[in-house]
C-alpha cells in the first residue's frame, strides 16, 4: 500500500486548526487515524479550568482607564450587605485602599480594595455575578 | 420505611445521606444548584432536580423551590443534612404542614434551641451546668456593669441571635465595656436582625467537649462524647473520641445529665449538646439539632451508623438503640480536609482536582464528594473531606492517621492535609495540651 503522506499532512493540519486530539479519515480500504500526544490533552483540560483568566490577563493595558481586578475567583457584591449602600458609584471619587466591592469566596469575605485614586469610570460586574481571578471589576479613570 | 428520600444539601453530607437511604433500600432524589450539576451527590442518587443558581439563596436555601423538588418527584422524607436549612424552624414547619417527613425534631425545638438565651434557660431547667452570667437579655448599660462586677472580668458580650463564633465581644475590663456593648448590639441588629445581647462569663483556656444524642419517644440513649478543641477561627479542624482530659468521673456525670436534659424535651433524632469544659468544670453551650460534621468519629468508635438511625426514627418514631447496646472502643480521631491554604491564613483555595487519590487501609475511612477532574467551586463550604482513623489507643490513632493523611494524594488546590499533618505530630497535642485558642497562637508556618 502507498502511504500517501500528502493526505497525512492535510489531516494534521486539519487537527490543528480545529484544535482536536484525534481524526479518523476512511476512504474504502484505506483509513487514517492522526492524534495528538496525551499531552496536549492536559494543557486543554488547564485551559477549561479558567478560560476567561487568559482573555482578561492578555488585555493588560490601561488605555481606556485604570482596572481594578478580582483578587479571587468567587461571587461579586456590590454592597457590604443586601438593600445597603453601594460602596461605590460611576461618578464616584475613590481612594487607593478604599473597598470598591466584596468578593465571596466560600463563605469568606474579601475586600477588594481599589489600587489607585481615581474616578469610577464603569463598575463592569453585577451585584451577586461570579467572577474569575484577575477580571476586571472596575474601571477608574 | 420510607420509599423516596430528598437531600436538601450538597457536597460530602449529601453523598453521606444518599449512602445510608441506600443500604435501607430507600430511594434519593438529590437538589442540585446549576453549578453542582457534574457533583457526586447528584451522580449517586437515582434523581436529581436542578433547583437554582449557584448563590445558596437561590437554590440551597430556597425553600419553594425544594418544596416543588419535593412535589415533582414524590419523596415523602427531607433530610437536611448540616447547615443550610438544617436549623431553620420555618422551613421544618413548612415541610410537615405539606404532610412531607422532616427528618430531625419538632420546629419548636429548633427553634428553642436555636434562641441561645432561651436554650441556655432549659438547659438550666433540665439540670445542666450553664454558663455564669446574664439570666436572659441585657438590656442596658447598668445591667451589664453589674453583671460584670457580679461574674468578675473578661466577661463575653455575646448576640442571641447568633452563631458560629460571629458578633462576640470580649470585655476584658470595666472601662471597654461601654464602647463594646454598643458596637455588639449594633452588630447583633445589623448581622442578625436582632439587637438582644447577653453575657458570659469569658474562659481562657477552654476545651470544647460535646455529647452525641439520639432520642426518639420510647428512649434517649448517648454515643459518647467528642472532644473537638482543635479550631480555627472558631470553626472545628479535628475531633477525637474518647476526650482525653475527662476523667471517668467526669465522663459518666456529662453523659448522665445530657441523657436526662435531652429525655424531657421530647427531642426526636439525633442531636449534639455541645459544652465548654474548663478547670474540671463543665457548661452548657448550646445545642444542635441535626448531624454534625464530625459525626463519623463517633460511628467508627461505636459501630453505629448514625444517619441510618435518624432514618428509623424518623420513620417509626422510636430509636432501636439501647443504651447497654453502646460500647465504644478505643480511639478514634477525624481530620476536616479544608480546600484552603493555612500557611497563608487560610485563604480559600478553588479550583479543579486534576488528581485524586484517597487513603483506605485498616481502619481509615474516607468521607467525600471529591473525585479526579471534580471542580471545587468558591461557593460554598470549603469543606471537601474528611479522614477518619481509629486505633486501639490514642497513640495508635495518631500514628493511622498520620499514615492514611501520608497517602492522601490532592493535586491541582490547596488543602490543610499539611497542617493536620503538623498537629498530629505536635507535642502539644501528642500530649493533648491545647485549649481552643491553641491553633491562632501557634506558628506552624
Amino acid at each position: 500500500m502507498k502511504i500517501e503522506k500528502k493526505l497525512i499532512k492535510e489531516l494534521v493540519d486539519n487537527l490543528k486548526e480545529f484544535n482536536l486530539t484525534e481524526l479518523e479519515y476512511q476512504d474504502g480500504q484505506t483509513k487514517i487515524k492522526v492524534s495528538k500526544a496525551s499531552k496536549s490533552i492536559e494543557q486543554s483540560k488547564g485551559n477549561i479550568v479558567s478560560p476567561q483568566n487568559k482573555a482578561v490577563l492578555n488585555t493588560t493595558d490601561n488605555s481606556d482607564g485604570i482596572r481594578v481586578k478580582s483578587p479571587i475567583i468567587g461571587t461579586a457584591y456590590l454592597a457590604p450587605e443586601p438593600g445597603a449602600k453601594k460602596f461605590i458609584n460611576e461618578g464616584d471619587k475613590v481612594k487607593k485602599g478604599q473597598t470598591i466591592m466584596i468578593v465571596e469566596a466560600m463563605k469568606t469575605m474579601n475586600h477588594v480594595p481599589s489600587t489607585n485614586d481615581g474616578e469610577v469610570k464603569k463598575i463592569l460586574v453585577e451585584d451577586g455575578q461570579p467572577v474569575e481571578f484577575g477580571q476586571t471589576l472596575v474601571l477608574l479613570k | 420505611m420510607f420509599k423516596k428520600v430528598l437531600i436538601a444539601n450538597r457536597g460530602e453530607i449529601a453523598v453521606r445521606v444518599i449512602r445510608a437511604c441506600k443500604e435501607w433500600g430507600i430511594e434519593t432524589v438529590a437538589v442540585h444548584s446549576n453549578v453542582d450539576a457534574d457533583s457526586m451527590h447528584v451522580r449517586l442518587a437515582d434523581e436529581s432536580v436542578c433547583i437554582g443558581s449557584h448563590q445558596p439563596q437561590n437554590s440551597y436555601l430556597n425553600i419553594s423551590s425544594i418544596m416543588s423538588a419535593v412535589d415533582l418527584t414524590g419523596a415523602e422524607a427531607i433530610h437536611p443534612g448540616y447547615g443550610f436549612l438544617s436549623e431553620n424552624a420555618k422551613f421544618a414547619e413548612i415541610v410537615k404542614k405539606h404532610g412531607i417527613k422532616f427528618i430531625g425534631p419538632d420546629s419548636k425545638i429548633i427553634s428553642q434551641m436555636g434562641d441561645k438565651i432561651e436554650a441556655k434557660k432549659i438547659a438550666k431547667k433540665y439540670g445542666l451546668p450553664i454558663i455564669e452570667g446574664s439570666e436572659g437579655g441585657v438590656k442596658s448599660l447598668s445591667e451589664a456593669k453589674s453583671i460584670g462586677k457580679k461574674i468578675g472580668y473578661p466577661i463575653l458580650i455575646k448576640a442571641a441571635g447568633g452563631g458560629g463564633g460571629k458578633g462576640m465581644k470580649i470585655v476584658n475590663e470595666e472601662n471597654q465595656l461601654e464602647n463594646l456593648f454598643l458596637v455588639a448590639k449594633t452588630e447583633a441588629k445589623k448581622f442578625f436582625g436582632n439587637d438582644e445581647l447577653y453575657i458570659e462569663k469569658y474562659f481562657k483556656n477552654p476545651r470544647h467537649i460535646e455529647v452525641q444524642i439520639m432520642s426518639g419517644k420510647n428512649r434517649t440513649v448517648h454515643l459518647g462524647e467528642r472532644d473537638c478543641s482543635v479550631q480555627r477561627r472558631h470553626q472545628k479542624l479535628i475531633e477525637e473520641t474518647p476526650s482525653p482530659v475527662l476523667s471517668k468521673e467526669q465522663r459518666k456525670d456529662l453523659l448522665e445529665k445530657t441523657v436526662k436534659m435531652v429525655e424531657q424535651i421530647n427531642y426526636e433524632g439525633a442531636g449534639t449538646v455541645e459544652f465548654i469544659y474548663e478547670n474540671g468544670k463543665f457548661y452548657f453551650l448550646e445545642m444542635n439539632t441535626r448531624v454534625q460534621v464530625e459525626h463519623p468519629v463517633t460511628e467508627v468508635q461505636t459501630g453505629i451508623d448514625i444517619v441510618k438511625e435518624q432514618l428509623w426514627i424518623a420513620f417509626t418514631g422510636e430509636t432501636a438503640l439501647n443504651q447497654s447496646d453502646i460500647m465504644p472502643r478505643g480511639h478514634s480521631i477525624e481530620c476536616r480536609i479544608n480546600a484552603e491554604n493555612p500557611a497563608l491564613n487560610f485563604q480559600p483555595s478553588p479550583g479543579v482536582i486534576s488528581v485524586c487519590h484517597q487513603p483506605s487501609g485498616f481502619r481509615t475511612r474516607v468521607d467525600g464528594s471529591i473525585f479526579q477532574g471534580c471542580k471545587i467551586t468558591p461557593y460554598y463550604d470549603s469543606l471537601i473531606a474528611k479522614v477518619i482513623c481509629k486505633g486501639r489507643n490514642r497513640t495508635e490513632a495518631i500514628q493511622r492517621t498520620l499514615r492514611s493523611l501520608d497517602e492522601f494524594v490532592l493535586e491541582g488546590i490547596t488543602t490543610t492535609i499539611d497542617l493536620h499533618k503538623k498537629i498530629l505530630n505536635h507535642r502539644k497535642f501528642i500530649k493533648s495540651e491545647f485549649d481552643t485558642n491553641w491553633l491562632s497562637k501557634e506558628k506552624f508556618y
